[in-house]
């Protein structure tokens, strides 16, 4: 459509300012607090190059944050596709009420992370929460779901699949509906079982909505912080810590502005990196759509 | 047959399991407090009572739920408006060359940093702005999440908008704001409605900016005052309970609207 050379440049206006507001000055706002030191706050800052960045190198509560952040991310991705591909191959047949099974199974998703976390917060209650209710009613001994350090960081996986296996059933349910029938047809024709079809041609041919949804999850994963900061609040001792806990708390507890920062650096690397990973996925499998 | 039945049998069995947490938190919402700190397993309250709920009008429950509601249909304005005209400009008018793949691009990364590494300039932003404890600042902070994910959900909706339609209205004389009004906002209303309902969804849920930038209680949010609660004791399972289903109930609507459209929204990463 033609337009002068003006009129997009206004229509884009809005949306740049906001972004040069609240993400292009941010961003290079927070490179640059990296490479100083404050004194409480942003007050006395003085140049001090990488040393920030040496320092965390050296922090025990980074790395232990670090470790935290890649476990939680590949144990909690890794679940929700397991299990997400499970309930989609379960529903994706047609049987009697169906249409309120699939809408059924999306409800924990749109529930807001404190909700969520409320509910689950009783439920892992040594004394009366349910979980432990279920256990001794069984007669198996009760859990310490969130102050056992082995434990804790089970617990969040455990709520983050509840919150979020919907999302990745959904993804693959929308794959698997887009396999062609005549696919399967032709292959009972020619005598494959079950579990042939299902390794040889269903998973093969949902390869990318399982790295559709394993990337989702992952960058989503690495982000996490309000179900820690609610739920354990990185405890018992550093045993849920997390990249975004470790920044928060340097940041807005104990205003190590420049070491927040740093650390923010690293996390928007890591995150670029995962971003920049989806971006080709996306810019492929639009280029097969056009 | 027995192969047949399976099927939806676990089918069921696992949509109950899913369901069970939300079916605990509505029946603890009207529990009486000795029920619920009983070793006994039971979802349902024996002796129901609607205190929970009187108890939370009394905590100002009311003014939270305004606080969000105005955020929330706050921001999702602003992110459509915003969002609506770039992706229009992206789609349909001409850009300097690549420009629209490096905005695109730039949109993903924002979409997918975690909200935490920005936390510490934007606090310096809304200072200096005088936005810092308003719920104006609020509405500004969440165009961080909220505009990117507007202007990539709207470049689809924009794309479905045959070119044939505005080109005869142009033939027909109709100036760029004419066609807008008169023939790309209205083909695009589906589009904007499923938008708007997933931006709500979206605002409404948001934690860490309003822990962060919002310190007077009067001004919190719903999940803020949640999490005032949940970090406490906690023996207020009751009216944390009542709280998250109130809570829920707006957004459970929403998703029903747009029940078409919910693995496009999702598959933008809603979270």
């Amino acid at each position: 459509m033609k337009t002068g050379r003006l009129v997009p440049l206004l229509f884009l206006a809005p949306a740049l300012f906001l972004f040069g507001l609240l993400t292009i000055y941010p961003l290079v706002r927070v490179l640059l607090l990296s490479f100083f030191y404050t004194e409480y706050g942003f007050a006395g800052a003085s140049f001090v190059g990488l040393e920030n960045y040496a320092a965390l190198l050296g922090d025990s509560f980074f790395r232990i944050a670090t470790w935290n952040t890649i476990f939680f991310t590949v144990v909690a991705t890794a679940s929700e596709v397991g299990l997400g591909l499970l309930l989609a191959l379960l529903v994706s047949k047609r049987f009697p009420g169906r249409f309120v099974v699939i809408p059924t199974l999306v409800a924990p998703f749109v529930l807001s992370t404190m909700v969520v976390t409320a509910i689950w917060r009783a439920w892992f209650h040594y004394d009366f929460g349910f979980l432990n209710n279920v256990l001794r009613a069984g007669g198996l001994p009760p859990v310490a779901w969130l102050f056992d350090p082995d434990i804790a960081m089970l617990s969040l996986v455990l709520v983050d699949v509840w919150q979020t296996v919907p999302l990745t059933f959904l993804i693959l349910l929308a794959g698997l509906q887009s396999i062609q029938p005549e696919i399967y047809e032709a292959a009972r024709m020619d005598g494959a079982g079950p579990r042939q079809i299902l390794l040889r041609i269903t998973i093969p041919l949902l390869v990318p909505h399982i790295l559709l949804a394993s990337l989702l999850r992952s960058i989503d994963s690495f982000k996490i912080f309000d179900k820690v900061y609610a739920l354990t609040g990185g405890g018992p001792g550093q045993a849920t810590e997390t990249l975004s806990m470790y920044v928060y708390r340097l940041g807005f507890q104990f205003f190590d502005v420049g070491m927040a920062s740093a650390a923010a650096v690293i996390m928007i690397l890591v995150a670029g990196a995962l971003a920049a990973l989806y971006a080709v996925r996306i810019i492929r499998s639009e280029s097969h759509a056009g | 047959m027995r192969g047949k039945l399976l099927r939806p049998a676990l089918a069921y069995l696992v949509t109950a399991i899913v369901l069970l947490p939300i079916v605990w938190m509505v029946g603890t919402s009207v529990k009486p407090p000795i029920e619920y700190v009983s070793p006994v397993v039971d979802l349902l309250p024996n002796a129901p009572t609607a205190q929970h709920y009187r108890q939370l009008i009394g905590d100002g429950i009311l003014g939270k739920m305004l606080n969000s509601l105005i955020v929330s249909f706050g921001a999702t304005f602003l992110a459509l408006f915003a969002g609506f005209l770039a992706a229009y400009a992206l789609v349909r008018l001409k850009l300097p060359k690549n420009a629209d793949m490096a905005f695109l691009l730039f949109v993903l990364l924002i979409k997918l940093s975690p909200p935490i590494v920005l936390a510490i300039p934007l606090y310096q932003v809304l200072r200096t702005l005088g936005l810092l404890d308003t719920l104006a600042g609020l509405v500004l902070v969440y165009q961080v999440y909220a505009l990117p994910f507007a202007i990539w959900m709207l470049l689809g909706f924009v794309r479905d908008v045959p070119v044939a339609y505005e080109e005869a209205a142009l033939m027909d004389g109709a100036s760029l704001f004419q066609r807008m009004v008169h023939v790309v906002v209205p083909l695009m209303t589906p589009g904007l409605i499923a938008t708007a309902v997933f931006l709500l969804i979206l605002c409404w849920n948001e934690f860490v900016y309003a822990l962060l930038f919002i310190q007077t209680p009067s001004k919190f949010t719903l999940p803020t005052f949640i999490a005032t609660l949940i970090t406490e004791d906690e023996t207020f399972w009751g009216r944390l309970s009542a709280i998250g289903f109130i809570a829920s109930l707006p957004i459970l609507a929403l998703v029903g609207v747009v029940q078409k459209g919910l693995t496009r929204g999702f598959a933008g990463g809603l979270k």
